[in-house]
């Protein structure tokens, strides 16, 4: 017996037309792996929460879920709690209470179990987890990956059957992002407990899955293996091809049948079968790295700084030169000071030692309110706290630009749509190019980003990335601080590693990347033993194609 | 996070103390119990709070001068009187009442600092979570929100700063004004749709699904027992001996000292001795290896 039975569901909100969910069926069976792919507005979370009847939206339901033989309507508030765990987007608003060991047993607590069970079960979740560690902790002192570890731990505290989560990685980094999703592996295989997830980020976790659905308009459009879905994807061209993990993708690009690889390991594989001999042409003419010294946008030159007097160095000696109309991307690990950096670029922290010059004149000689009007703006980390009104555009007039400027950049961030959209129902791609909107209004010549990318799906990351070129096209500088080692090899002009509250190298993503052997793309890592500068799919797959027009 | 071994005790061990020291300290106007309260709360004090502790202290102190001086100019009623302030006595009697007052004052100070440090909010929800279960939770939830909001705003404040459109930027005072009301709105509408998120995330736990029991962190061990008997008996002791009575004015008298005051101090010294014979004993256990 399957332990979900969905028959031709049909959901719509109230008020809509156009239904949510369209005739969705699906078998979900018991200790099975199933990602649930889709652009955002899909109805990916509707679905999902049409599984947890605690947490199924209003509206208007029609055809039947079946939970273990049982139509889901007839589970007890009790049973759906315990069998039916869920694991929401946002780390932080899911905790209720204030210790780390409270929330593990809020759950026990409402089930009212007995202490001397409840006892020994957070012991074995705290363990399982290795979370003994921060166990007597406050919540607020935790990391985002860590909050959401913590969510996922006092959900399992509770044994449920089936686990579910929707996008659980997609405010956290990556190695935050990878740890959790291995700890999903864990649970699967060891546990045996049924997962459903949806995800943006498959590069972890495709290759990991038992199956794949793919929804599209409410419509689940194919449902397979990871490569039947992979090959089906590829077949009907679909936007969300670009979504796969770099190996199928670079398969595709060049076959258009077979069996494609999933994971790095795979993909070197098959490379090494296309090219035992090695690669006749390994590498990739680089584009000339930006004139490096034409007129700099940005200019720092050994900044030490540090948050408390007897703290440690945030920033130790950061010097780094910003040409102007460059998309400069910062990358680097948790707490290397990259945040830090952008944030004494605007003054909000101030450096002990050493000078900051923006736009040929120093930060200082800035008069207060100057820097900040067409000179230098930021988009912080949370977009979210760059909104204040009811709507988008009542935020927008906030800046008081005028009607036509308003417009205008409205249609460049493509949100002209959403501009009567309340901010909290948009999604973190809109929100984001929303954001942008907002910091362009008042005509920046300099653009700090602080992680743009995430919680974007691969789609969103596209036209994010259109908008950023045309701007630095414009003369505008763009200086992004990001996790998002793909995301930067694509599309950054200059790339510098951040690490030890210095900048430790810049170049070209290529050189960079391509000289990484373990902070670099997949493809990268997939390819390097026959390419030898190659970062990005679309690279990998022109030379493995010129490579076979030569062997011709 | 205080490491002391009085703050490892069992929460109701620590409660009852502090009831018991506090609830005393408050009431008895006697000078000695009032010397005794000074004495043993600010060794205690700085046990917790090692050298910052006697800064904090060193600023307390001028207070029951303060209160000694300021007294008798409200207060004339005494016989000794010392001189004429604007025409109306200045009293011995309400000098040494202003003492004592000041003195109490400063002793509630004491121990109350204690208090916030050995009985932090987890003991006390996890002490009073079985007898008012939601509103214990309730307590622990506007705990967790508190900190949630500072950080918001400070998000908030820097996000608009960094787009030109912080308050130390925009012109007038009503523009600033305006603009700042804008902000508070804004994170009230957030915490708002925080506070939906998690109340999905307490219904898919199976919050109000039937009873609910509560976990416990601390277990009483035979040492909290005793502990709990003998704090319980030293303050039944001092409460039926009696001889706290004292009065100041119009005519200064205090009640010859029984066998109340070596309870009193015995009781105030609890968490001091508690203290450094557990310090005694892990230098000898480390004397050893």
């Amino acid at each position: 017996m399957a332990h979900f039975h969905i028959e031709n569901l049909t959901f719509s909100y109230p008020g809509s037309a156009v239904p949510t969910l369209d005739g969705v069926s699906l078998d979900i069976e018991k200790g099975e792996f199933l990602l649930l792919c889709g652009r955002s507005g899909s109805g990916k979370t509707t679905l999902l929460r049409q599984l947890k009847p605690a947490l199924a939206p209003y509206g208007k339901r029609q055809g039947e879920i079946f939970f273990d033989g049982k139509p889901i309507g007839e589970l007890t508030s009790r049973e759906q709690a315990e069998k039916i765990g869920f694991v929401m987007q946002d780390p932080q608003e899911q905790i209720v209470t204030d210790k780390v060991w409270h929330e593990l047993a809020f759950g026990l607590e409402n089930l009212g179990c007995d202490p001397a069970v409840m006892r020994l079960r957070v012991a074995e979740m705290a363990s399982f987890f290795g979370i003994q560690d921060w166990f007597h902790r406050e919540v607020a002192e935790l990391s985002g990956g860590q909050k959401q570890l913590l969510n996922l731990a006092s959900v399992m505290a509770m044994q449920p059957e089936v686990l579910i989560l929707d996008e659980p990685t997609s405010q956290l980094d990556p190695i935050s992002a990878g740890d959790f999703l291995n700890t999903l592996k864990k649970i699967n295989r060891e546990l045996g407990t049924t997962i459903v997830i949806t995800e943006h980020r498959t590069e972890d976790i495709f290759p990991a899955a038992d199956r794949v659905a793919v929804m599209e308009a409410g419509r689940l459009t194919f449902l397979g293996s990871p490569r039947e879905v992979g090959l089906a994807l590829r077949r009907s061209e679909s936007p969300l091809f670009s979504a796969l993990p770099a190996p199928v993708r670079v398969y595709y690009a060049v076959n258009k049948e077979g069996r494609c690889p999933l994971t790095v390991r795979e993909g070197r594989a098959w490379l090494s079968e296309e090219f035992p001999q090695g690669a006749k042409e390994n590498a990739l003419t680089e584009p000339a790295c930006r004139e490096p010294d034409g007129e700099a946008a940005l200019v720092i030159k050994e900044c030490w700084l540090r948050y408390t007097r007897t703290g440690p160095d945030v920033l130790r000696g950061l010097s780094m030169r910003v040409p102007r109309g460059s998309l400069f991307a910062i990358l680097g690990g948790n707490g290397t000071g990259k945040s830090t950096a952008l944030r004494a670029v605007c003054g909000s922290v101030k450096a002990y030692r050493g000078s900051i010059e923006i736009l040929g004149k120093r930060q200082r000689d800035y008069r207060p309110g100057e820097l900040f009007n067409g000179c230098l703006s930021m988009l912080p980390q949370d977009p979210r706290s760059l909104f204040v009104k009811e709507t988008v555009l009542e935020d927008l007039q906030e800046m008081g630009a005028d009607q036509t400027a308003l417009e205008e950049t409205a249609a460049r961030c493509r949100i002209t749509e959403l501009l009567l959209a309340n901010p909290a129902d948009l999604s973190g791609g809109e929100l984001q190019r929303a954001a942008l909107a907002k910091v362009l209004l008042r005509k920046p010549k300099l653009l700090l980003l602080d992680e743009p990318t995430k919680g974007m799906d691969s789609i969103f990351k596209a036209e994010f990335a259109a908008i950023l070129g045309s701007l630095c096209r414009e003369g505008v500088t763009v200086v992004m601080v990001s996790h998002d080692v793909e995301f930067c090899a694509e599309y950054a002009g200059i790339v510098g590693l951040f690490f030890d509250g210095q900048l430790i190298t810049t170049g070209t993503p290529q050189t960079l990347f391509g000289s990484n052997s373990f902070y670099t793309t997949a493809v990268s890592r997939m390819s390097r033993h026959v390419f030898r500068n190659v970062v990005t799919a679309e690279q990998a797959a022109a030379l493995i194609k010129r490579n076979r027009e030569e062997a011709l | 996070m205080t490491h002391d071994a009085f703050s490892r005790c069992h929460p109701a061990v620590n409660f009852l103390f502090f009831v018991a020291a506090i609830g005393c300290g408050m009431v008895i106007q006697h000078p000695a119990y009032i010397l005794a309260g000074v004495v043993c709360g600010g060794v205690y004090f700085c046990l917790l709070s090692g050298r910052r502790g006697f800064a904090r202290i060193g600023m307390l102190l001028p207070l029951p001068i303060l209160t000694a001086v300021l007294n008798p100019l409200i207060n004339h009623r005494g016989k000794a009187v010392l001189f004429l302030v604007m025409g109306k006595p200045y009293t011995l009697e309400a000098l040494c009442y202003g003492l004592a007052l000041g003195g109490i004052f400063l002793v509630m100070l004491l121990w109350f600092g204690c208090y916030s440090a050995v009985l932090t909010s987890d003991k006390f929800t996890s002490l009073f979570g079985s007898l008012i279960p939601s509103l214990s939770l309730l307590l622990v939830m506007v705990l967790r929100l508190i900190p949630a909001f500072t950080r918001k705003t400070k998000q908030v404040l820097d996000a608009r700063r960094a787009i030109g459109m912080g308050a130390e930027q925009t012109g007038s005072l009503r523009q600033k004004l305006r603009s700042g009301m804008t902000v508070l709105s804004a994170l009230t509408s957030w915490a708002l749709e925080g506070s939906i998120i998690t109340a999905d995330s307490m219904r898919s736990r199976g919050y109000g699904c039937g009873k609910r029991t509560s976990f416990r962190l601390y277990r009483m061990t035979g040492r909290d027992w005793v502990l709990l008997i003998l704090i319980g008996g030293l303050f039944s002791l001092v409460i039926l001996a009696g001889g706290t009575d004292a009065s100041y004015t119009p005519v200064m008298k205090a009640a010859p000292l029984g066998w109340g005051f070596p309870a009193y101090c015995a009781l105030l010294l609890i968490p001091t001795i508690f203290e450094l014979k557990e310090a005694a004993a892990w230098h000898i256990s480390i004397s050893k290896i």
